[in-house]
């Protein structure tokens, strides 16, 4: 009995490691600023991850899949300027649909390029990453974007407002993240995801129409990335060409950290946003511990390789592996 | 007047207009990343603007795209093209210096505008003409404390900073010339904290969420530029707090609109169109011969929301 229990919790460990170092890290900076867990601070913190958070979520699909997406930061600049300034010439309504539309335009055009063209998915998006920041800058003529009136406008909404007490961002972060994680780990396509990630020759032999899995994967990913888009928009009614610069790699941390496989065919979108709140709560707590600044990017990095040690620890039932 | 306009991304022959009078200087420029944000991109089109109002000056207009090595190409070529001055807006203060010691054994007189080049390469430079950032955070001190005197709080307020990107001279500058100024002005208020907010709106109002949590009693923000102040302002008015008093640099449309809401209390005003100007004027000082200083800073005055009637709104 004893024994059986012992190696439940020894699956439950392994199964669940990044879980178990999330909660010694929320337990640790609870103890250093008890105002890290009050209320208003959790919601600010997942409030302001729920961007990333969002795009994370796509990412996931495509990282399983066996690709990479680096666009994603940029795409992200894309969709918030466009929305702003469309704002102001179509009104709320339109804007948003506008700018769904010219985002999954361009997942579509990378997705073609990945799936169908089967180009090596780091270069096509590495080039995205540019080619879009120069689309973003000759829509916008490299101007700040804001809305003119930001008092009269529904479009806040998104961004600003709470239902129930809970601010609408975290709502729609967590609707998506319930959504896409029954289409990944429910539905025949998800499977497919993980049988073309996992084994895309095998997948092709049984049968599976690789090229346009992929090319959904990416649609996936530029759907969360205009939810994204329009989240970050929503909140502060005017922006930046580079608001998403750098954050395909916050994304692409966030979705290793939650254990996704680099090599394509495991993860789950639950440890995706697993991986999203760690990466949140970590620069929140350091800002509330009132760390330097200078020290606190290399603390940052010190708790992710501990998350991801313990991680690795967790599920191989030891510290350190004497064979490789 | 001739102008001639190359874009960054095309090819590099030289396409010098029609130089008919023999008076005409030729002045080169190559700007650090134009299109990446508004102040550069209003820098651009005034410069050439007030190239074209001087009928003696020729302009050839580069953009190095953010790109090193390709403003070097871009100082190497305006060499080639034996233009009468260089006017450089360095992607990056040290990688620069070889490219521009080129230039100075060309006998061509560099000016370098809006960011200084590390001091390794003064030697090699006729100016540098640009804003002073030092004394625009002595200015925002000054203007965050004539306020507090103004409500009878200098005795015991408590402020926090939000800084440009770690390790940019602008932002070093800036926050330098406000932590020596402040104590100065208002030896009792207290800075209680600083945090970068990387010149970035969404980033300032992560920033400002956090000090809200941590800080009961905030009376005023010091922000690096406006885009970060606005968004410290969201932060706080999502939040539902107020009577936080806040102080930026480089105004921007969006702190100027603030402004005149009510919502944010001042600024440093520095205009692009000066900045382009200035670089401008002091290099057709130096060739015409004239006494130009060494820094050469252009002024950037103080706005809040008691005189920003003498001011119009910045178009970035």
């Amino acid at each position: 009995m004893a024994q059986l229990n012992k190696t439940e919790i020894g699956a439950f460990l392994a199964k669940q490691g990044i879980l178990i170092a999330f909660a010694a890290f929320m337990i640790g900076f609870a103890l250093a600023n008890q105002r890290f867990i009050e209320l208003d601070n959790v919601f600010g913190v997942i409030r302001s991850s729920a961007i990333l958070g969002v795009m994370a979520l796509g990412v996931t699909f495509v990282v399983i899949g066996g690709n990479l997406d680096l666009s994603v930061g940029s795409m992200m600049s894309f969709s918030t300027i466009v929305v702003l300034d469309l704002h102001d010439k179509l009104g709320p309504g339109l804007a948003i649909l506008a700018m769904f539309a010219l985002t999954l335009a361009l997942g579509a055009f990378i997705g073609f390029l990945v799936g169908y063209l089967k180009l090596n998915s780091l270069i096509v998006t590495l080039g995205m990453l540019s080619a879009i920041h120069g689309l973003t800058l000759t829509w916008s003529g490299g101007k700040n974007m804001d809305i003119a009136d930001k008092s009269g406008t529904w479009f806040s909404v998104f961004g600003q407002e709470r239902v129930m007490g809970i601010p609408v961002p975290i709502l729609i972060f967590a609707l998506l993240a319930v959504a896409l994680s029954l289409l990944l780990s429910k539905t025949p396509f998800g499977r497919k995801v993980y049988a073309v990630g996992g084994n895309g020759q095998a997948a092709t032999f049984s049968g599976i129409p690789r090229a346009r899995v992929v090319f959904l994967t990416y649609i996936v990913s530029a759907f969360c990335v205009a939810t994204a888009g329009l989240l970050q928009a929503s909140r502060s009614l005017g922006s930046q060409n580079t608001v998403g610069q750098g954050m395909e790699l916050e994304v692409l941390a966030a979705v290793i950290l939650g254990g996704a496989s680099l090599m394509g065919g495991a993860g789950t979108v639950f440890k995706t946003v697993i991986g999203v709140l760690i990466l949140g709560f970590i620069q929140n707590g350091l800002l509330l511990v009132g760390l330097d600044f200078y020290v606190q990017y290399i603390v940052t990095w010190i708790i992710i390789i501990l998350a991801v040690w313990l991680d690795v620890a967790a599920k191989r039932g030891r510290l350190w592996s004497p064979i490789a | 007047m001739n102008l001639t306009r190359k874009m960054a991304l095309a090819c590099t022959t030289a396409v010098l207009g029609t130089a008919a009078a023999a008076e005409t200087m030729t002045i080169g420029i190559t700007q650090n990343n134009v299109g990446v944000d508004s102040y550069q991109t209003t820098y651009e089109k005034a410069f050439i603007a007030a190239a074209e109002a001087d009928p003696d000056v020729e302009v050839v207009v580069l953009d190095a795209g953010g790109d090193v090595a390709r403003q070097i190409a871009q100082v190497e070529d305006l060499i080639q093209q034996e233009v009468d001055a260089i006017i450089i807006w360095p992607t990056n203060g040290e990688a620069v210096i070889p490219a521009v010691r080129k230039a100075h054994q060309a006998d061509i007189p560099v000016v370098v505008t809006n960011s200084n080049i590390a001091e390794a390469g003064f030697d090699f430079i006729a100016s540098f003409s640009g804003p002073d950032n030092i004394t625009q955070g002595s200015r925002a001190a000054e203007i965050m404390c004539d306020k507090f005197k103004d409500m009878g709080i200098e005795d015991e307020a408590g402020i926090v900073q939000i800084s440009g990107q770690p390790g940019y001279t602008t932002a070093i500058e800036r926050a330098k010339g406000f932590e020596d100024r402040l104590p100065e002005v208002c030896p009792n208020v207290t800075l209680m904290e600083t945090q970068p907010g990387d010149w970035n709106r969404e980033k300032a109002q992560q920033v400002m969420e956090a000090f809200l949590v941590k800080y009961d009693d905030i009376d005023g923000v010091y922000a690096g530029d406006d885009n970060m102040g606005v968004g410290a302002l969201n932060a706080v008015k999502a939040a539902g707090r107020d009577g936080i008093i806040f102080v930026g640099a480089t105004n921007f449309a969006v702190g100027y609109e603030a402004m005149a809401a009510g919502d944010y209390w001042g600024s440093i005003y520095q205009s692009p169109v000066d900045d382009a100007e200035a670089a401008l004027q002091t290099a057709i000082d130096i060739l015409n011969g004239e006494d130009v200083p060494f820094l050469n800073y252009f002024d950037t005055p103080k706005i809040t929301q008691d005189n920003m009637g003498e001011f119009t709104k910045p178009v970035f």
